[in-house]
């Protein structure tokens, strides 16, 4: 394909034909470059004139100020637009808050500081840059040849880029990105790091291209470089291909350039104009799902709608009660040790002056299932974010194995074999059950390639019941099976502790039953397990020690049928419960 | 140093492109934040009011600032439309910036192909009126602009804080299930929003013509910075914009009256960059 | 001479025009020569391409009622390049290698005519372009500038405007600059800023703005602060209106004040752009339209304008240098009986053109000549030039109010 490209200027086409392809493959790369970035993991960038300026000039700088060889212009043309992104990255992806419209705000005001600097400093000062005097290099018999193909290579590199990443981890991640970021990196994805090479690739790439397109327009110039054209197009190339896959931007792309350029006739300029308004609204309405939902694969079963509650749940739930039934004598082997798995020492956190953990001193002891139960408010959630590294504690230690974990990122205690699950379960929606899973095999402790992961995934999706829907997406689940597929997910990652934060509420008494017998299961596969709940029946069923929380603090801590027996609890607590 | 004078003027120019921004970022940022929809049509449709303006006001002899009496109610049902087409074809957040793109493109050539790329200028007395106050100078039109940049915002923060259809509007935003106990239909809601945010565009077509010549691809001009200052100003929030519009403005302006003029955007969106990093939860 | 003898030569003349006439007005025949070029038709320049687009219109009718170029008849293939430099570059490839058009005439605007000069250049076509604004970027032998700014005009405009200036009723004695960062409107504002410290007058300010500003409020304060007594906008477009509005709104007339490339219509137009000064190469009145064909071309510019729906319908230096280019390249075509490029350079780069906006050469640097550039100034609601006073209007001369 590359090749046969490539192999257009051997045909000798009139200068025309490669230099109309080029604007095609030019805006090909461009719109991909933003994708990889902006498409896969949800952040999009509104400021990508910004990095494709920034390539643009330094190489028009390098090669006329400096004269530099054309050709040497181009990488560092993307190293300094790599640079500015990553730069940019490494500032705001550590904001929780940017996300969304934020980072598409940010960098549009980047673009503007960026096009202010160049134009009131020597890089260009207002004349613009002239490049008639750089000496285009002699790949091909001609110019237009020669730049073609460099514009051939760039789109090609930036399209396999982009397929290369979808394919990989990075891509992984990124999508699990672009669906729920906090999940994502409490699974074990490294977000920040994952965003700063999605990042710092995706503006390489536009640094080239606006390089190359700086010795194809001869002539640079502020007003035009760092216009809206470019973001807008790009945005809208993208979205119109479809942004969340690797081809989608290049159909996109490839449609816009033929459709804006198709009337270019002097004597109906206008109404060629109106009539590419009208063919991109009839597109859009009629191919609501973009241009690639055209050619791409459609997934089988996405329209299927949900099973109404109940109705799946006996089956999915009655093999692992017989399996539980059956091997119910293992229970004994696998039970509670002493010894410490995690301990939090004097663990405090504090939001807008409330404290929500005022210095909780607590033990998760290796094997056993120990209850976190307290009112509403109580900080058992804040408890569940602290440890999984959601949030991080103002002071106190929590020590897995001797290792503090308070001040770790989220992605490295999943790595370290914590795993969790919400009580609103939380999966990520534009990803099949299988991908969810896959996930977490992939990013948590297990640390599994691709392959690996997706078998455990198969595994674990049979043991909640829900292997016949590995291919749907989770908003065909009903809440029951939403529950269950968080189960999943946290077990995939072969963790050593499991903290189920309110598994059971919203479940009805049969599904409860399930669901207890699936908690006991897992324990016997030898994980710990932080059970969280409301429901004082089901914890002293399951349990094997409790630990109460109330005002952020510790109050009781012991046997179940002890602990609810203390007047300090009951108080707190069951009194309000039982009345 | 800049004589006190020279700030003052340059606060009140700022104030005033502030009011500007904040009108043309009114209907964009209520339909962006409560409708989900990037309506970039919103832009063309600012343009078209300004050229129906000049058209009423400048051929047609209207009184310029009673054109959008006229205009008002033909937007909001052109609005109305719109979102009825966007509902009928379930048009999301996404699709929306292109098909409004179309629309633009579209609204665009009519633009042109009825006024002609040609420059057009509504001469009115209004253009450059004055009122004196104290050593600075008022400039009457962008003084009304203002005062009805604000008025919307601030009626339009109170139709959707204190009325039933305004928090079932709200309400629609988090779970149209909720806003169905409100006994108002999120659909209807959105016709209603879209409406009034077309109208608004007209409203700020009439300043649009009376303060500036126009040309037909001025619709591009404006999107860079009317989208910083709506998101800048929190999506679906009524007064964000003006807020937001007014801080660019003011900065801008204050820049150009110490420094070279051509560094003011640096300062102003630097500030905003700042902002964002250093304090992201007062947005 | 007696009159009798003057009536008999003027009788003469008459005949042998009227033969003239008779013989070059057979129809044109046999293949079209074909004229490639792009305009902005639409985007931000499209105001005024539509000039162009006329102005081209105008010639190839009148010269395909006479006798076309050599005998032939002439078709204008003109595209539409959107306003984007890189389609204009794509465009000329396409009518150079697929359309493979005879003769290229220029886009609008300096991006696109350095797009397409650079495609010119690799095909070795002459290229003929309007109205190009940075001389010393135009390094190709083949391509004739028609806007005769001469090689240097940062240099002899500002001299010309000073020069006029100085012989009016009050010459300035402290000037402000105010320019915009528009390529070939700075490098002018640059220009004048060194002519104007050269002739000793005092600079009151100094200002650059970003093109696509909007916000004049703070610029106009400036300076009304700086009251000078001469006023250079180096404004392109709109941006001029736009600070005349806002020194108005601060109650401040400026005392003599001059726009580089504005929008024509809306500055003459505007009541406070009374006695503005600008540049120009062509306004419609003598001793411009002495020639009969100007004369003739302005009176069709303002029908066409008009049957266009363009609010200002006069010719000036866009509409004139677009005519012009046409007239040089028929004027190359017909002297050389050729339409090889190369000969129509070297025939070009030797001999003087007669157009309505002057004779023009391209013997210089960058093949420029003379700059032919006037001042004029908005009297009544319309352009005058004042100066040089032998291109004056009648009776008109520069106000200092």
């Amino acid at each position: 394909m590359g090749l046969a490209l490539a192999a257009i200027p051997a045909l000798r086409p009139p200068a025309f034909v490669e230099s109309f392809l080029y604007l095609v493959f030019h805006w090909i790369a461009l719109a991909t470059s933003w994708t990889i970035l902006s498409g896969f993991s949800g952040y999009f960038s509104f400021g990508h004139g910004a990095f494709f300026g920034a390539g643009m000039y330094t190489a028009a700088t390098l090669a006329v100020t400096f004269g530099v060889p054309f050709l040497w212009t181009l990488p560092a043309a993307g190293v300094v637009a790599a640079l500015l992104g990553v730069g940019i990255g490494a500032v705001v992806f550590r904001v929780r808050r940017l996300r969304g419209e934020l980072f598409a705000l940010l960098t549009l005001a980047v673009t503007f500081v960026l096009a202010t600097i160049v134009l009131n400093t020597r890089i260009d000062g207002g004349p613009g840059v002239f490049l008639a005097a750089v000496a285009i290099p002699r790949i091909f018999a001609s110019a237009a040849s020669t730049i073609y193909v460099m514009g051939v290579a760039v789109a090609l590199a930036a399209v396999g880029a982009a397929w290369i990443v979808q394919g990989a981890r990075l891509g992984r991640g990124l999508f699990a990105i672009a669906d729920d970021e906090d999940v994502a990196e409490v699974l074990g994805v490294p977000t920040y790091r994952f965003k700063l090479v999605a990042f710092g690739l995706s503006c390489f790439l536009a640094g080239v291209v606006g390089g190359i397109h700086a010795i194809f327009v001869t002539y640079v110039t502020v007003a035009e470089t760092f216009s809206i054209t470019v973001p807008l197009y790009v945005v809208l190339m993208s979205v119109l291909g479809g942004a969340r896959h690797w081809l989608g931007p290049a159909v996109g792309a490839t449609f816009v350039t033929v459709l804006t350029y198709a009337f270019v006739g002097g004597e109906w300029a206008v109404v060629g104009r109106a009539v590419v308004g009208l063919t991109l609204i009839a597109v859009i309405l009629f191919l609501p799902q973009g241009l690639f939902g055209l050619i791409g694969r459609r997934r089988p079963g996405r329209s299927v709608p949900a099973p109404p509650a109940g109705e799946r749940t006996v089956a999915a739930g009655s093999g692992l009660l017989s399996e539980a039934a059956t091997d119910g004598s293992a229970t004994a082997q696998r039970g509670p040790t002493s010894r410490p798995l995690v301990r939090c020492e004097g663990v405090r956190k504090a939001f807008h002056g409330v404290q929500a953990l005022a210095g909780v001193d607590f033990e998760i002891r290796e094997g056993e299932i120990l209850g976190l139960v307290g009112p509403n408010g109580s900080g058992k959630s804040t408890l569940v974010n602290v440890i999984s590294g959601y949030y991080r504690p103002d002071a106190g230690r929590i020590l897995l194995d001797g290792r503090d974990l308070a001040h770790q990122p989220g992605h490295r205690i999943a790595g370290l074999g914590i795993a969790r699950t919400y009580q609103i379960p939380r999966p990520f929606p534009r990803l099949t059950l299988l991908d969810n899973v896959t996930l977490a095999g992939m990013f948590g402790g297990a640390a599994l390639d691709g392959g690996q992961a997706e078998r455990e995934a198969r595994r674990w999706l049979d043991f909640v019941g829900l292997a016949d829907r590995a291919s749907a997406l989770p908003t065909e689940l009903n809440l029951h099976q939403r529950k269950f597929l968080e189960l999943a997910r946290a077990l995939a990652s072969g963790p050593r502790l499991v903290l189920l934060d309110e598994v059971l509420s919203g479940l009805t008494p049969a599904e409860i039953g399930e669901a207890l017998a699936l908690v006991r299961e897992i324990r016997r596969r030898g994980a710990t397990i932080l059970f969280i709940e409301h429901i004082m029946r089901a914890v002293v069923d399951l349990t094997d020690r409790v630990v109460v929380l109330n005002h952020g603090q510790l109050i009781a801590e012991g046997r179940p049928r002890d602990v609810i027996r203390q007047p300090e609890v009951v108080a707190a607590y069951l009194g309000k419960a039982y009345a | 140093m800049p004589s006190l004078t020279l700030l003052g003027q340059s606060l009140v120019s700022g104030l005033f492109i502030g009011g500007l921004y904040g009108l043309l970022g009114l209907g964009l940022g209520l339909s962006w934040g409560l409708l989900r929809l990037i309506n970039l049509s919103h832009f063309a449709l600012v343009l078209l009011g300004a050229y129906l303006t000049y058209q009423l006001a400048g051929t047609a002899g209207m009184n310029p600032f009673l054109t959008p009496l006229l205009i008002v109610p033909g937007f909001f049902l052109l609005g109305v439309v719109l979102q009825w087409a966007f509902d009928f074809f379930r048009v999301n957040e996404f699709s929306s910036l292109l098909v409004t793109f179309g629309i633009t493109v579209v609204i665009e050539s009519v633009i042109q192909w009825v006024w002609t790329a040609d420059f057009r200028r509504l001469e009115t007395p209004y253009a450059t009126l004055s009122v004196r106050a104290g050593p600075l100078f008022l400039p009457v039109t962008e003084m009304v602009m203002l005062l009805v940049a604000t008025a919307l915002s601030l009626l339009t923060w109170a139709w959707l804080r204190f009325t039933w259809v305004g928090k079932g509007m709200r309400a629609s935003v988090e779970d149209p299930d909720i806003a169905a106990a409100f006994g108002v239909s999120p659909r209807r809601l959105a016709l209603l929003l879209s409406g009034v945010g077309a109208a608004y565009a007209g409203v700020a077509g009439t300043f649009v013509a009376l303060v500036y010549t126009l040309a037909p691809s001025q619709i591009y001009g404006w999107i860079g910075v009317v989208f910083a200052v709506v998101i800048l100003g929190g999506l679906g929030n009524p007064l964000g914009p003006l807020v937001a519009g007014i801080g660019i403005g003011i900065s801008e302006s204050l820049t150009m009256a110490v420094a070279e003029p051509s560094w003011a955007p640096l300062v102003s969106f630097t500030l905003l960059i700042l902002v964002l990093v250093l304090r992201p939860d007062r947005i | 001479m007696t009159l009798r003898h003057r009536g008999f030569l003027s009788a003469t003349a008459g005949m042998l025009v009227l033969a003239l006439v008779a013989s070059t007005s057979a129809a044109p025949s046999g293949q079209p020569i074909r004229v490639g070029g792009t305009l902005a038709l639409t985007g931000p320049l499209a105001a005024t391409s539509l000039v162009h687009k006329i102005a081209g219109e105008i010639f190839v009718e009148q010269l395909n009622k006479k006798n076309g170029l050599l005998g032939r008849p002439v078709e204008w293939v003109l595209l539409d390049d959107q306003s984007k430099p890189d389609l204009a570059r794509t465009l000329y490839e396409k009518l150079i290698t697929v359309d493979k058009v005879d003769l290229l005439i220029g886009p609008y605007a300096t991006g696109a005519i350095m797009s397409a000069m650079a495609v010119a250049q690799r095909h070795d076509k002459a290229l003929f372009h309007h109205t190009f604004g940075i001389p010393h970027l135009a390094k190709y032998e083949r391509q004739f500038p028609t806007w005769a700014i001469g090689p240097e005009p940062a240099r002899t405009f500002p001299n010309l405007l000073f020069d006029a200036l100085a012989a009016s009723a009050k010459p300035p004695k402290t000037v402000a600059i105010v320019t915009s960062k528009f390529p070939s409107v700075h490098f002018m504002s640059v220009g004048a800023r060194e002519v104007a410290a050269k002739r000793g007058l005092r600079e009151a300010l100094y200002l650059e703005f970003e093109f696509g500003n909007r916000d004049f409020g703070a610029i106009a304060a400036r300076v009304r602060d700086a009251n000078p007594d001469f006023l250079w906008m180096g404004a392109i477009g709109l941006e001029g209106n736009g600070l005349l509005e806002a020194l108005k709104k601060l109650d401040y007339t400026p005392k003599i004040h001059f726009y580089l490339y504005p929008a024509p219509g809306p500055l003459a137009l505007a009541p406070e752009g009374k006695y503005a000064l600008s540049t120009t190469v062509f306004e419609e009145h003598p001793p411009f339209t002495a020639s009969p064909v100007a004369a003739e071309y302005v009176k069709l510019f303002r029908e066409r304008a008009a049957k266009a729906g363009m609010p200002y319908q006069s010719a000036d230096t866009q509409a004139g240098s677009s005519y012009a280019a046409w007239q040089i390249m028929e004027a190359a075509v017909t002297a050389t009986k050729s339409l090889d490029d190369k000969t129509l350079a070297q025939w070009l780069r030797s001999n003087r053109v007669d157009t309505i906006i002057g004779k023009v050469r391209f013997d210089g640097p960058n093949n420029y000549g003379d700059d032919l550039s006037k001042i004029k100034q908005v009297q009544d609601g319309k352009w005058v030039v004042v100066w040089p006073k032998e291109f004056a209007a009648p009776g008109a001369r520069l106000i200092v109010p």
